[in-house]
């Protein structure tokens, strides 16, 4: 589903955020990546989300060729891609419904009721339903990550890629998060979450990716990596 | 709609049986919310807005209080026709059968619009009672004065040069002594009246840049200011056009209220004046009345100022927008 051959990413600057990276999510697949801060994590969800080019290498999602793709392309690109950020990035000004609403307002080919069945139907999900009219700031830090996660599942993409979801979050709403995603991997989603919460990665029997100063340095079931690192 | 997976709209069966048809209206109901929403934003925050559109409305009030003017202006110029009038003098020794024929020749030529006749003893008791000279003039055998004929050119032929041509055919006519014609007073008028045109239409120009220039700084400001709400879009994959949809359309609404404003003043300036100048003119015993903006004015000061907005906005919004990137930090 994902795969990077050989990717390297240079900054402007001349700091080497990744180097020659390989490896490949099947489709259905739900692996962790993880790394201390500044290991790559961020940069190699950049690469997949074309927010940032590889330097070197290739990026392919779904047998495609990402690498080079035109920059007018990029954001059809993305709303196959569900993403999930630590800062939860909601519109402020926006209820609740109206922001889990956005991918399918943005991609303009749903119906008023289709966009409201899918909505609530996300919102179910999360567990969310009976605050459609609030505003992200009425709403405690776990509410807003589940808004987030409501709304980057809405459209049903094949991918969801998640950066720190659980990074603002106490580990009970942590785990409660996680199992939100197994949930979506369970009906076939292929699920990318990069996180440093070691503890939360060790309770799961996932496949885990181990960044270290932009090498992978370990590929494989999350008990073995964890207890590497420490 | 999917570039990387071609069957993922049609997998949920119920999920996506959107037309041809429907999507348009979709697409079109995503612009028209858009349009509405771009005035709710409006709406939402007034007071930067408000002030934008003050200045536009006083920006805007300039050159179209300029086109009033030229617009009255060019209904007082209507007056100024006789001021390319051409005096013909004939020979002093043609018989006047001579005369009314060359009258009739020169009334019927297509440059010429009127003519007007003043035989020789008309021009003498003229002279007597306007000169003050009427004993002197009893001194004389015979009657100095030639028969004139006043020509008005048409309105085509009404300028300097124009004129000049017109009175050198006339003066090529055998019957004809000499012609005389205000030249050099017609030239100048028509140097001031482009001189003020001219000057109008810089400054008008100026006013429309600047026009510009504020929407375009407006909107560019706003864009800044939703810098987080534009990158959240980008990331969850919105094209550009979908992005700057709403700032445009905040233009042209900036174009439209700053217009509306612009009108109102005009209109009140002119109640304000109008009373003073029909005043002046009943001194100056001259029928006028001042000219405001009709309704085809006001329709096309409004379609212009939104085309500003649209313009001043598409200006900065393109550059802008491609200039926000997402950051994930």
């Amino acid at each position: 589903m994902i795969r990077l051959d050989d990717v390297s990413k240079t900054y402007a600057g001349g700091h080497q955020a990744l180097q020659k990276v390989n490896f490949h999510l099947e489709a259905g697949e739900m692996a962790f990546l993880t790394g201390h801060s500044g290991a790559g994590k961020s940069t190699l969800l950049k690469l997949i989300s074309l927010m940032e080019r590889p330097s070197a290498g290739q990026v392919w999602i779904n047998k495609h060729n990402i690498t080079t793709v035109a920059r007018k392309h990029i954001p059809f690109i993305r709303r196959d891609i569900g993403m999930i950020f630590q800062n939860y990035r909601l519109l402020q000004e926006k209820t609740v419904f109206d922001n889990v609403a956005l991918p399918m307002i943005i991609a303009a080919c749903y119906s008023p009721k289709e966009i409201r069945r899918r909505v609530h139907a996300a919102l179910d999900k999360v567990g969310l339903l009976d605050k459609e009219r609030y505003f992200p700031k009425m709403l405690s830090g776990g509410e807003q990550q589940r808004v987030g996660i409501a709304r980057a599942v809405v459209t049903k993409p094949p991918i969801l890629l998640a950066d720190e979801p659980t990074g603002n979050l106490d580990p009970k709403l942590s785990l409660e998060i996680i199992k939100l995603f197994e949930e979506f991997n369970q009906v076939g989603v292929s699920v990318l979450i990069a996180t440093h919460d070691l503890g939360l990665i060790a309770r799961m029997k996932y496949r885990s990716l181990t960044l270290k100063q932009g090498r992978m340095i370990n590929d494989g079931l999350a008990h073995v990596e964890s207890e590497e690192v420490r | 709609m999917s570039f990387l997976f071609k069957d993922r709209l049609s997998r949920g069966a119920h999920t996506q049986k959107t037309s041809f048809y429907q999507r348009i209206v979709g697409a079109i109901t995503g612009v028209f919310r858009q349009w509405l929403a771009s005035l709710g934003e409006i709406w939402r925050d007034p007071i930067p807005s408000i002030l934008t559109i003050a200045v536009l409305g006083v920006s805007l009030t300039l050159p179209a209080t300029l086109y009033v003017v030229v617009k009255n202006a060019e209904s007082v110029k209507g007056n100024w026709d006789s001021a390319s009038e051409i005096s013909l003098f004939f020979q002093t020794d043609i018989s006047q059968k001579q005369v009314q024929r060359t009258v009739k020749e020169i009334e019927l030529m297509t440059q010429v619009q009127k003519v007007e006749f003043i035989s020789s003893k008309q021009a003498l008791a003229e002279f007597e009672s306007l000169s003050g000279f009427g004993e002197a003039l009893q001194y004389l055998d015979d009657n100095p004065l030639p028969d004139v004929l006043l020509v008005t050119p048409q309105a085509t032929h009404s300028s300097p040069t124009f004129a000049a041509e017109l009175l050198e055919e006339l003066e090529s006519l055998n019957e004809i002594e000499f012609g005389k014609l205000d030249i050099e007073w017609l030239r100048r008028l028509e140097a001031v009246v482009k001189l003020i045109n001219d000057a109008l239409t810089s400054l008008a120009l100026l006013l429309v840049v600047s026009v510009v220039l504020i929407v375009g700084n407006t909107i560019r400001l706003s864009i800044i200011n939703q810098r987080e709400q534009i990158e959240v879009l980008k990331l969850v994959g919105a094209t550009d056009a979908f992005i700057h949809r709403p700032f445009l359309f905040t233009g042209v609404w900036y174009g439209f209220f700053g217009g509306v404003i612009a009108w109102i003043a005009i209109e009140l300036m002119l109640m304000w004046i109008s009373l003073a100048i029909e005043h002046l003119a009943q001194l100056y015993q001259a029928d006028f009345s001042l000219q405001g903006l009709g309704a085809s004015d006001m329709l096309y000061l409004l379609a212009i100022s939104m085309g500003l907005g649209l313009l001043g906005s598409w200006w900065v919004v393109n550059r802008q927008i491609k200039l926000i990137e997402p950051q994930t930090t």
